[in-house]
């Protein structure tokens, strides 16, 4: 199949033509390196051509590791037989970013006889401003086409198509071969000759921008407006989204109450009840948090404001070897981890993407919440000091919370600081985008494609992982009682590594049912305890757990031990995928599993101490 | 069209350049236009090429847009295109200003 390149650097609209020449929708938004991976897609005009989109990379001398893989794969590229021609987009408003890479593009594929188009686009900019760019005459400095095209508008789109087939049909040639020798340094020189020869004057095309930007970063409305604005991404997270969680929730309630009985044989209808609709379930519950998030986090990359947002972060986050960009995947993490991971996504330093991903498994996640909420209600005292202003419970539930983010913190600063490779990441030079008005469509298309994302990927490792549970908390006995059950065994078998945490075998096997989600602690121990729909009401379980003579500071290293451990099998899943590197998801599961125990082996010393 | 322009980083030591308007593009204030006059040697080459991918050439001009409060990194402009850069990078960009609005 022959194949056109699509090549341009980060936030040129890349991503938007590929869209528009192939009808597919691949993510879009207005915030720089948003491509990350290689898309391919038939071109609509022109069934028989695919088209390559490749990430978007700032010149093709790569300065990280990342960087890196691209670039090879574009020098690959050209020494494929099929590929017949280059597309290299341009930002017209911006020459001088642009024109560098499009020189090393157009001199590399002299060196493989691959024709190249160059694209300049955000015409429409240009035009709105009464601003133009002389593609002819920049067309015979560069020695190649130049079309003007608006990937926005679709301006242009029809000439690029016939310069596509032009060159296919006419087997073009590239051109005399003028850089084939040129160094770096020397195209580099050019480019900026080139830039302030045909680049647009003055700074008319971003005095909107500057304008926007002394309210949006201003020291004072700045702050108003970032917290504003996080206020809403918390409220879009915790409240817009929990009636679409309740109605998935309900609508497998039902769902379940329909196909359950339907089943015969039992075993298939405890597999179907708990399993499929309890296990699938529970992951299912979050698709719409996911979706609500990623809409949000999209209007914010869209808009413009997500550079700002990164900008403004920046400072207090480098004191623990992040970069403002890990805010919104942390702040993210603080619902679910896996929108968090996600949205790591648009930090283009691989060194503090890692660093992200890290932090983003301790932030407290909503499905710490229940467990929080039990065992707090177990061992710390209900009663309020100075007058009611301060309970003691509610203080607890703020430390445990803070204590999750303190300890992410903690670990990314210790890391970046023995980790010696500093100079060899990108540094924090953020190119801040125009303001844009987002496009609804592309917005919840990408929620959608993001969420489909979540339940594929993630829903075979889950499901896998919930087989295996249900199996062993269901045989031998068919699920009579889990104590007697597979999993009943392992809880007595790992009993004696939690014996010095002061918890039995009842505690060891809630614990090691809660690798699959946290939450399902809750639902373990009321298993155990004969209590039904523990989940729903705590009061019965906190009573038995009071009764149990459980010492407060085992309940205190259980608070510790799920602030740190990595306990969700979808996280894992989602970081092995999106990392690229199932190695790190699994370092980073033992790592924190050690690192928990550890932690809350020594909270339950401490209290022992003072109780 | 021939091939021309600038053909090297311009690298000066830190104490290389002595007049009393060299500074670092940290140190301007918002409304600061200043011209770079080049790199310190202790940023690193690949930081240095990434910068004047970016536009920031000796000889350009570069405003300081924003300034923000409490050392969050600041705002420039080179060309039509604005750029936030923090002390790290932006210290060891050596510039003499042109003009100031304060």
């Amino acid at each position: 199949m022959p194949k056109t390149i699509l090549i341009g650097s980060p936030n040129s609209g890349k991503s938007l033509l590929f869209n528009r020449l192939t009808g597919l929708h691949h993510k879009v938004a207005n915030f720089p390196g948003i491509t990350v991976d290689v898309g391919i897609g038939k071109m609509r005009a022109l069934p028989e051509m695919d088209l390559v989109d490749f990430p978007g990379t700032y010149s093709l001398q790569a300065i990280s590791a990342e960087e890196k893989v691209a670039v090879e794969h574009f020098q690959r590229a050209l020494q494929d037989p099929d590929v017949e021609q280059v597309l290299c987009l341009i930002d017209a408003t911006r020459l001088e970013k642009s024109l560098y890479f499009t020189l090393q593009v157009i001199r590399d594929c002299e060196r493989h006889s691959k024709p190249v188009t160059v694209l300049a686009n955000l015409i429409d900019v240009l035009d709105n401003h009464d601003l133009s760019l002389d593609v002819a005459e920049l067309g015979a400095a560069l020695h190649t086409s130049v079309l003007p095209i608006s990937a926005r508008t679709g301006k242009g789109i029809e000439a690029v198509v016939e310069r596509v087939k032009a060159v296919r049909e006419q087997a073009l040639q590239p051109p005399r071969a003028h850089l084939i020798d040129a160094p770096d340094v020397l195209l580099r020189g050019t480019a900026h000759q080139l830039s302030r020869r045909f680049g647009p004057k003055g700074d008319v095309l971003v005095r909107t921008q500057t304008r926007l930007d002394s309210f949006f970063l201003h020291s004072v409305t700045g702050g108003f407006a970032f917290f504003a604005i996080m206020y809403l991404l918390f409220q879009s997270i915790f409240t817009w989204s929990a009636p679409a969680m309740d109605a998935v929730e309900t609508a497998l309630a039902a769902m379940a109450q329909v196909v359950v009985p339907l089943m015969s044989n039992h075993v298939a209808r405890d597999f179907t009840s708990d399993a499929l609709f309890g296990g699938i379930g529970a992951f299912l519950v979050f698709v719409p948090q996911i979706f609500v998030l990623t809409f949000i986090i999209g209007l914010l990359e869209d808009s413009g404001y997500m550079a700002r947002a990164a900008l403004i972060c920046h400072k207090p986050l480098r004191l623990f070897g992040l970069t403002g960009k890990s805010f919104i995947p942390m702040l993210s993490g603080v619902a679910c981890a896996i929108p968090g991971i996600y949205a790591a996504r648009a930090i283009d330093s691989p060194r503090k993407r890692l660093l992200t991903y890290m932090a983003i498994p301790l932030m407290p996640c909503s499905a710490r919440l229940p467990v929080y909420t039990l065992l707090i209600a177990a061992f710390i005292p209900s009663g309020t000091a100075f007058g009611g202003l301060l309970g003691w419970q509610g203080l607890a539930m703020f430390c445990i919370y803070f204590f999750g983010m303190f300890c992410g913190l903690l670990v990314t600063g210790l890391i970046s600081r023995t980790s010696k490779d500093h100079y060899t990441d990108l540094p924090f030079v953020l190119e801040l985008p125009p303001y844009r008005i987002p496009g609804l469509g592309p917005l919840l298309r990408n929620a959608w494609n993001r969420s489909k994302h979540f339940v594929t990927k993630a829903g075979k490792i889950i499901f896998a992982v919930t087989v295996v549970i249900w199996v062993l908390g269901y045989f031998p006995n068919q699920g009579t009682d889990l104590g007697t059950s597979w999993l009943g065994y392992l809880g007595r078998i790992v009993e004696p590594l939690f014996a010095p945490l002061g918890l039995d075998w009842r505690y060891a096997v809630a614990i090691l049912t809660s690798f699959l989600a946290r939450e399902v602690f809750v639902g373990t121990l009321g298993t155990i305890f004969g209590i039904e729909s523990a989940d729903e009401n705590m009061t019965p379980l906190v009573e038995q757990i009071q009764s149990s003579d459980l010492a407060l500071g085992s309940g205190l290293a259980l608070l510790v031990f799920f602030a740190i451990a990595l306990q969700c099998v979808s996280t894992v899943a989602i970081l092995s995928k999106e990392s690229g590197s199932g190695t790190l998801a699994l370092k980073m599961f033992v790592g924190y599993l050690f690192l928990a125990y550890g932690a809350a082996l020594a909270i339950y010393h401490l209290a022992a101490i003072f109780t | 069209m021939p091939l021309s322009g600038p053909q090297a980083p311009i690298d000066c030591g830190k104490d290389g350049i002595s007049t009393p308007m060299n500074l670092s593009l940290w140190s301007l204030k918002a409304g600061d236009r200043c011209e770079i006059l080049g790199y310190d040697q202790v940023l690193p080459e690949n930081y240095r090429t990434r910068m004047m991918e970016f536009g920031f050439h000796p000889g350009e001009t570069v405003a300081c847009v924003q300034s923000v409060a409490f050392g969050a990194p600041k705002v420039y402009r080179v060309s039509n295109t604005i750029f936030s850069l923090d002390e790290e990078v932006a210290d060891h960009i050596h510039v003499r200003l042109i003009d100031t609005d304060a």
